[in-house]
């Protein structure tokens, strides 16, 4: 018994030396020296990072992907990205493996202050929401008294709506699911009334229904799924980077800068226009980048709506409305820091 | 001595035999044999036909005559049955995964080199096929890998991010299991021997990797393998999940193996000390080649069970062809729920590659069942 402890001790001190090492790498020095950004996405999610049928990654984590490397190498296809399941991600990120995780994750403070990690920002505000039928003629989640929910087992769902349940003392009956498809089809045979997942992947669901018009999500969010981008602790240099790559295009839409314009912006913009694209200031410089990082990201990559309507929004089959993930100043919560 | 008996030869003319009565012949007499022998066999039969026909052609309609067949997007599908197309869309993405499209004639190469070697080592002439199939086989998954690679001879270099898809799993098991196949002889060697400490650890190793799942096997490969590393010595996740693999196979086969070492009559060990061979003589020239024949159909069923244990890949986000119909499902063109052709698409693979391999071992068995020929 007292050598199996010892034996575990000693591996955890190993993972821990490990862990430590990792940290405080320069890993701007490794990407560039790679030629490459690693990158950690899902292995699959409509509209945040899919592949296509030519193998060609697209949506709104993969841009965020693509923005890096475009602040940091000026060429945002130099990504590896490495599909990574929910169980592997935080490990392939501490042990080096990737150097940003950008695969649909929940801000927590558990996560941010016992991982080793540190969240660059957000780049998708989510939330637990509900869809419905429209023949049920229901129009919020308060009416859906007595009714027989369809979830997916084992999703933090689950605690989610019953505690939003039981706070509003309504009672309803759930029927669980392995996966999204089996959920998907236990809401269209009828077996219960509503459906309830992270809003986000409601809108895939429903495009997946033979009718989807028949079905409505209902404006009610019921948790905190604040997702982004994810980096070691320990390299700050390079969790600024992150930071302020997914700051930039937020930025870039605040100034009205897209991937047309911005050479444009550039050269005859407003001051702040400029001091985004490198044309004054010492933005770049302070990052480690070049002047031009900001200006490559807007120009590779499109500005924070350009990105959101081209993979989730509007020019996208999912159609999800910006709600929350408009800008501060058109409604939602979405705020850069200054950039000067 | 002349009174030799003398009489004409009386010849044996056997009657013809008369036909079977006709109650026991032609189809209706089989029909009524084997499918309505009895009240409880023919009620079995009627619900089993009954079944069939209600089946049958509601499948069909919706497999083939209703199908969707032509198109490059989910908008070509419009009738109400299968839609092929997106199966036909993802085809190159399910056999080969990312793999850069102007390279694909590598993946080709190397499982063309696969099949070569295996046809080899049955089309070789007997006297020295063993001594030539063997070596190919030890160095093939090695070639295959340079081949994929490229750095090593000289071609573009291709990340093992961008392998996957059906061919990923077969060379995969493959790999997999050529290389599994001399340590699993060791380890079942190791389990006979009198030495303690070569024996407990063949047993230990062994129990091990036949005790735990192979999905935890993949986790401890995926998750656990990486934070033991020190920084700088990236081990890549296609080769930690190889060599789990390699270990989880060699353990298997090791019990297949002591099986047939088991078989072995204890003559063959005493013939062979008697005629003075070493251990190594003994066990190399003697024993391996009758508990290769002993134990074929077992290794054979374990080569098909490892095959179809690399779908389990998908939990860890390993690129096969099953993750990547998951990955398919998920693109938000394609949200119509494909599921039921995609999964049949992958069964019907599975189900011909894994069907080949059982009649190829059948093959194997008839052949090397030279002794017991009555």
């Amino acid at each position: 018994m007292k050598m199996i402890k010892k034996i575990s001790l000693v591996t955890i001190g190993m993972a821990g030396a490990a862990l430590s090492m990792t940290a405080n790498a320069g890993t701007l020095d490794d990407v560039k020296a790679r030629g490459a950004l690693s990158c950690g996405v899902s292995t699959g999610l409509a509209g945040f990072s899919q592949k296509d049928e030519k193998g060609a990654w697209s949506g709104l984590d993969v841009d965020v992907c693509r923005a890096v490397a475009a602040a940091v190498l000026g060429d945002a296809s130099k990504v590896q990205y490495k599909p990574l399941t929910a169980k592997e991600r935080f490990t392939a990120l501490q042990s080096g493996e990737i150097d940003v995780l950008s695969r649909n994750t929940t801000w927590t403070h558990t996560r941010d202050t016992s991982l080793g990690l540190n969240f660059a920002g957000v780049v998708y505000y989510d939330g637990t929401g509900f869809m419905v039928s429209k023949k049920l003629g229901v129009k919020s989640a308060t009416e859906l008294d007595g009714a027989n929910a369809c979830i997916q087992a084992g999703t933090s769902t689950e605690l989610a709506i019953s505690d939003y349940f039981r706070e509003k003392k309504i009672s309803y009956k759930a029927v669980t699911f392995d996966t999204s498809d089996q959920t998907r089809a236990g809401f269209e045979s009828g077996r219960c009334d509503f459906l309830t997942s992270d809003q986000s992947q409601l809108y895939a669901l429903r495009i997946g229904l033979a009718d989807p018009a028949g079905a409505v999500v209902l404006p009610e969010v019921i948790s905190k799924e604040p997702l982004g981008p994810v980096v070691r602790q320990g390299d700050d240099q390079w969790f600024n980077i992150v930071k302020w790559s997914v700051n930039a295009m937020i930025e870039g839409e605040e100034q009205g800068v897209t991937a047309a314009n911005v050479d444009d912006k550039l050269a005859n913009g407003k001051p702040g226009n400029k001091r985004l694209l490198g044309g004054e200031g010492e933005l770049g410089k302070n990052l480690g980048l070049n002047p031009d990082w900001a200006f490559q990201v807007i120009k590779q990559v499109g500005n924070y709506s350009e990105s959101f309507e081209r993979n989730v929004g509007q020019g996208s089959p999912l159609k999800i409305s910006r709600g929350l993930n408009a800008l501060w100043k058109d409604g939602g919560i979405l705020y850069s820091p200054a950039m000067r | 001595m002349s009174n030799t008996f003398k009489s004409d030869p009386i010849e044996f003319k056997p009657t013809a035999a008369l036909p079977a009565p006709k109650s026991t012949v032609g189809p209706i007499a089989w029909v009524r044999e084997n499918l309505f022998p009895s009240i409880s066999n023919t009620l079995i039969t009627l619900f089993i036909v009954f079944i069939l026909i209600s089946l049958i052609p509601g499948v069909i309609d919706w497999m083939f005559i209703s199908a969707n067949w032509s198109g490059t997007n989910q908008e070509a599908c419009v009738s109400d049955g299968a839609c092929w197309v997106f199966v036909k869309a993802w085809s190159q993405q399910f056999f080969y995964g990312s793999y850069p499209t102007d390279q694909l004639w590598r993946v080709n190469l190397s499982l063309i080199l696969l099949f070569a070697v295996i046809i080899l080592s049955f089309t070789l002439p007997a006297s020295f096929r063993l001594r030539v199939s063997i070596p190919l086989f030890l160095v093939l998954p090695f070639v295959c890998i340079a081949i994929l690679d490229g750095r090593l001879v000289g071609l573009d270099f291709v990340n093992t991010d961008l392998w996957g898809g059906f061919s990923l799993n077969v060379l995969m098991a493959a790999a997999a299991i050529i290389v599994a196949f001399p340590f699993s002889f060791l380890w079942a060697l190791g389990r006979r021997s009198n030495m303690p400490l070569a024996r407990s650890i063949s047993v230990i190793f062994i129990e091990f990797f036949r005790g735990v799942p192979v999905l935890a096997l993949f986790f401890m490969g995926s998750v656990m393998l990486p934070l033991f590393f020190a920084e700088g010595t990236q081990v890549d996740k296609l080769v930690r999940v190889w060599i789990v693999l390699i270990f989880f196979m060699s353990g298997y086969m090791a019990e297949v193996f002591r099986g047939g070492f088991q078989a072995i009559p204890s003559g063959q060990y005493e013939a062979a000390d008697s005629v003075g061979l070493s251990y190594w003589q003994k066990t190399l020239l003697i024993i391996l080649p009758q508990v290769i024949k002993v134990s074929m159909p077992n290794i054979l069923a374990t080569f098909v069970m490892l095959f179809k244990n690399t779908v389990f890949l998908l939990i860890i986000g390993i690129p096969e062809v099953l993750q990547l119909l998951l990955t398919a499902l998920s693109n938000s063109n394609w949200l119509g729920g494909h599921a039921v052709e995609g999964y049949v698409f992958v069964g019907v693979i599975f189900w011909v590659c894994c069907f080949s391999m059982s009649l190829l071992s059948n093959k194997i068995e008839r052949d090397l069942d030279t002794d017991k020929r009555d």
